[in-house]
C-alpha cells in the first residue's frame, strides 16, 4: 500500500495568502514525498494554520498553486480540535466518521480500532464524558480508520499529559515508518525536529527557512 | 477626477430636474402634493439598480475571489438601502397626502419595504466580526439570495393585495408628455448623484484596504 | 452522497433529541408566542383564521432559526467542521444531512403548534386536509431550503440567532405569505378562494431556492476563517 517511489503526495508551488489586502506570507513552495514528515515551524502569527488549511485544500491561495495528488478518500487530518461529537458515544463517533470517509465499517471492525487505541471499554460511553488524552485517542482511532496516505497533524499535542505525548509522537513516526507522508505543526519545535526529515520555517511573512530537519537551527528564529 | 466630473453634472442636472418640478411640469389633479413622486421614483429606481450591483459583484466576486468586487458589492449596498430609505419617506408621505394613509398594501412599496429589511440585515451582516475571505464569501452569498428574492416578494406582494380589499389599487392616470420629461430627468440627475456617490465609496473602500495592508499585526492569522 | 447525508441527518437527529436544544427551544418559544397572541383575542371575539395562519407561521419561522442555528453549532462544538470539509465528503451532503434533519425538527415542532393553535387560538380545520397537508410540506421546505443555507452564517459564532432571524424573516416573506393565506383558507368555514396561485409562488420558491442553495452552499460552508 505504500506509495511507489518519490513521487510527492502534495507540492506547493509559490503559494501566497493574503487576508484581505493583509499578506500573510508569500512565495511558500515545499513538498511531502510518502515516508517523509515536514514539520512546520514558525512564530504564532506566521500563517502555519492557514498554509495547513491551504494544503488541505480547504482554503484557497491567493496566488501560486497547491497541488494534492493524495486521494481525498486517504487523507486525514489530526489536530487539537477533536472533531468529536460529546452526544454520542465511541463507537458512534467512529462509526459516523466512516460513513464521512465512504468506509461503512462494521461493529467489529469499530471496536478493533477502539482496542487499538486502548479504548474498548469506554466504547460505549458518551464521548462528552472522556478527558482530553481519551479524547485525542479516540480522535486518533479515526485516523487509523482512515489509513492515510497523507496526515496533517495541527498541534495535536495540545493539552496531552507527557505520557500521552511521547504516545502521540511514537504514533506519528510509525505513520511515517508504513509510508505516510506527514506535514505536522508543532508546539514543540525543538523536540520535534529530531523527528522530522524536512522543515519548513514560517516567519516575516515569507519561508525563513526550507531544508533538512538536521540543518535546522531554530535559534534563527528567535530574532 | 471622474468623481468632481459626475458631481459637477449631478448638480447641475439636479438643479434643472427642480426647475422642471415647480415650473415645466403642469400641477396634478391632486395638487402640488403629486410633485413629490419626482422624487420618489428615482429613488426606487435607483435603489433597485444598487441592490442589481449588489447581485452582480456578488456573483463576480465568487467567480474571481477579487476582493474589488466585494468592496464594490458593500458600497452598492449602502447606497441601496440609502436610496430605499429616501424612496420609502417620499412613498410615505405621498400615500398620506394622496389616500390619507402612511401606509397602503402596494406591491412595489411592499417589495421595496421588505427589501429594505433584507439590505439592512446584510449590512449588519457586513459589520460582524469575522475573517476577510469568510465574510466577503458569505456576503457575496447573502447578496445573490437577496436579489433572487425581489421578482417572488413582489409577486407575493401582489397576489396577496389582489386578495386583500384593503389594498389600494394604484391606477396610472395619464400623464402629460410634460411629466414624463421630468420623470427621466430625475431619473438622469439622481443616476449621476448615485454613480459619484458609489464611485466615492467603492473609492474609499479601496484606500481603507490599502491602509489596512500597511498595519501588520503579529496575530494568529 | 445519499448516504452521507443520511448519516448526517441521523446523527444530527440524535444528538438534536438527546441533548440538542434547538428543538425543545423551538418548541417552547412557538407555544409560547401562541399562548401570548391568544391574549389578544377581544373579549367575547374570535380570532380571525388568517391572523391564526400569520401566528403559526411566526412560531414556525423563530422555531426554524432556533433549529438551524443548533444543527450548525454541532460541528462547531469540537471544530469537526474542519474534519468534514477534509473528508471526502460532498459538502453538499452537508447542506442536504441539515436540511432532512431540519425539516424533521420543524415538522415535530408544528405538530406541537398544529393542536396549539386549535386550541389557544380557538381555529378548527374547516377547509380539505390534503391542501393543509400540501401548504406545511411545501413551506418547509421552503424555510428549511433558506435555513439551511444561511444558518450555516452561525459558524464560527459569527452570526447569532438574532442576526439569522433578521435576514432570514425578509427573505422568507413570499413563503410565509403564502403559508399564511393557505392556512388561513383551510381555517375558514367561508368557502375558500383559488389556492392554484399560492401553491405555484411556493413551488416557484422553493425550487429557485433550492438551486440557489445548491450552488452557493459551498461556499458559505467552506474552510475560509
Amino acid at each position: 500500500m505504500v506509495p511507489s517511489g518519490g513521487e510527492a503526495l502534495l507540492s506547493v508551488r509559490r503559494a501566497a495568502k493574503f487576508y484581505g489586502g493583509k499578506l500573510v506570507f508569500k512565495d511558500v513552495s515545499c513538498e511531502v514525498r510518502p515516508g517523509e514528515i515536514l514539520l512546520v515551524a514558525g512564530p504564532n502569527g506566521a500563517g502555519k494554520s492557514t498554509l495547513m488549511r491551504m494544503m488541505a485544500g480547504l482554503s484557497r491561495p491567493s496566488a501560486g498553486e497547491v497541488i494534492l495528488r493524495a486521494e481525498p478518500e486517504r487523507t486525514a487530518y489530526l489536530g487539537h480540535a477533536t472533531f468529536i461529537y460529546p452526544g454520542m458515544t465511541a463507537l458512534a463517533n467512529l462509526g459516523f466518521w466512516g460513513t464521512m470517509y465512504g468506509l461503512s465499517p462494521s461493529r467489529d471492525e469499530l471496536v478493533t480500532l477502539l482496542t487499538r487505541v486502548g479504548l474498548e471499554r469506554a466504547a460505549e460511553e458518551k464521548a462528552g464524558s472522556f478527558s482530553r488524552g481519551m479524547a485525542q485517542r479516540l480522535n486518533l482511532a479515526r485516523v487509523y480508520m482512515v489509513r492515510p496516505t497523507l496526515l496533517f497533524l495541527d498541534e495535536p499535542g495540545t493539552g496531552l499529559d507527557p505520557r500521552s505525548l511521547a504516545l502521540l509522537r511514537r504514533e506519528i513516526t510509525g505513520f511515517r515508518d508504513h509510508g505516510t507522508g506527514v506535514v505536522w505543526i508543532s508546539h514543540h519545535v525543538d523536540k520535534d525536529t529530531a523527528l522530522a526529515d524536512t522543515v519548513l520555517a514560517l516567519g516575516g511573512r515569507r519561508v525563513e527557512y526550507f531544508g533538512p530537519a538536521r540543518e535546522y537551527a531554530p535559534e534563527a528564529e528567535a530574532c | 477626477m471622474m468623481v468632481k466630473i459626475l458631481a459637477a453634472a449631478a448638480a447641475v442636472a439636479l438643479l434643472a430636474h427642480q426647475y422642471m418640478i415647480w415650473f415645466y411640469a403642469p400641477v396634478a389633479q391632486s395638487g402640488p402634493v403629486q410633485k413629490i413622486f419626482y422624487m420618489h421614483l428615482p429613488c426606487s429606481w435607483w435603489a433597485l439598480a444598487s441592490f442589481f450591483v449588489v447581485f452582480v459583484s456578488s456573483l463576480l466576486y465568487l467567480f474571481r475571489r477579487d476582493p474589488a468586487y466585494d468592496r464594490a458589492a458593500g458600497a452598492a449596498a449602502e447606497l441601496g438601502v440609502l436610496f430605499a430609505t429616501l424612496s420609502l419617506i417620499t412613498g410615505s408621505v405621498w400615500a398620506r397626502a394622496e389616500w390619507g394613509h402612511w401606509w397602503v398594501w402596494d406591491p412595489k412599496l411592499t417589495t421595496s419595504l421588505i427589501m429594505w429589511y433584507v439590505y439592512a440585515g446584510y449590512l449588519v451582516l457586513r459589520s460582524t466580526p469575522m475573517g476577510r475571505e469568510r465574510k466577503a464569501l458569505v456576503c457575496a452569498v447573502l447578496g445573490i439570495v437577496a436579489f433572487l428574492d425581489v421578482p417572488l416578494v413582489f409577486f407575493a406582494a401582489k397576489l396577496w393585495g389582489s386578495a386583500h380589499p384593503d389594498g389600494v389599487a394604484r391606477e396610472s392616470s395619464g400623464m402629460a408628455p410634460r411629466m414624463w420629461h421630468t420623470i427621466f430627468t430625475g431619473l438622469a440627475a439622481f443616476g449621476l448623484v448615485w454613480g459619484a456617490m458609489l464611485l466615492t465609496r467603492v473609492r474609499q473602500l479601496a484606500t481603507l484596504a490599502r491602509l489596512e495592508a500597511m498595519l501588520v499585526w503579529d496575530e494568529e492569522a | 452522497m445519499l448516504k452521507r447525508s443520511a448519516a448526517m441527518a441521523a446523527k444530527d437527529l440524535r444528538l438534536s433529541i438527546s441533548g440538542g436544544q434547538g428543538l425543545v427551544q423551538a418548541v417552547l418559544l412557538g407555544l409560547l408566542l401562541i399562548f401570548l397572541f391568544s391574549l389578544s383575542k377581544p373579549l367575547g371575539g374570535v380570532i380571525t383564521p388568517q391572523a391564526a395562519g400569520a401566528i403559526f407561521w411566526l412560531a414556525s419561522a423563530f422555531g426554524l432559526v432556533l433549529v438551524f442555528n443548533d444543527l450548525f453549532a454541532i460541528e462547531e462544538a469540537n471544530g469537526a467542521r474542519v474534519g468534514i470539509l477534509s473528508s471526502p465528503a460532498p459538502v453538499h451532503a452537508v447542506w442536504v444531512g441539515k436540511g432532512l434533519a431540519g425539516l424533521c425538527l420543524l415538522l415535530v415542532s408544528q405538530l406541537v403548534f398544529l393542536p396549539a393553535t386549535a386550541a389557544f387560538l380557538g381555529q378548527n380545520v374547516y377547509g380539505p386536509w390534503w391542501l393543509l397537508l400540501a401548504t406545511l410540506i411545501g413551506a418547509d421546505i421552503g424555510l428549511v431550503v433558506i435555513g439551511a443555507l444561511l444558518g450555516a452564517l452561525s459558524q464560527g459564532q459569527a452570526a447569532r440567532e438574532s442576526l439569522l432571524s433578521v435576514i432570514v424573516f425578509p427573505l422568507l416573506l413570499p413563503v410565509l405569505l403564502a403559508g399564511i393565506t393557505l392556512f388561513a383558507m383551510c381555517f375558514s368555514p367561508e368557502p375558500m378562494g383559488e389556492p392554484d396561485s399560492w401553491l405555484g409562488l411556493i413551488l416557484a420558491f422553493d425550487a429557485l431556492f433550492a438551486g440557489a442553495g445548491l450552488f452557493l452552499f459551498p461556499f458559505v460552508y467552506s474552510g475560509e476563517e
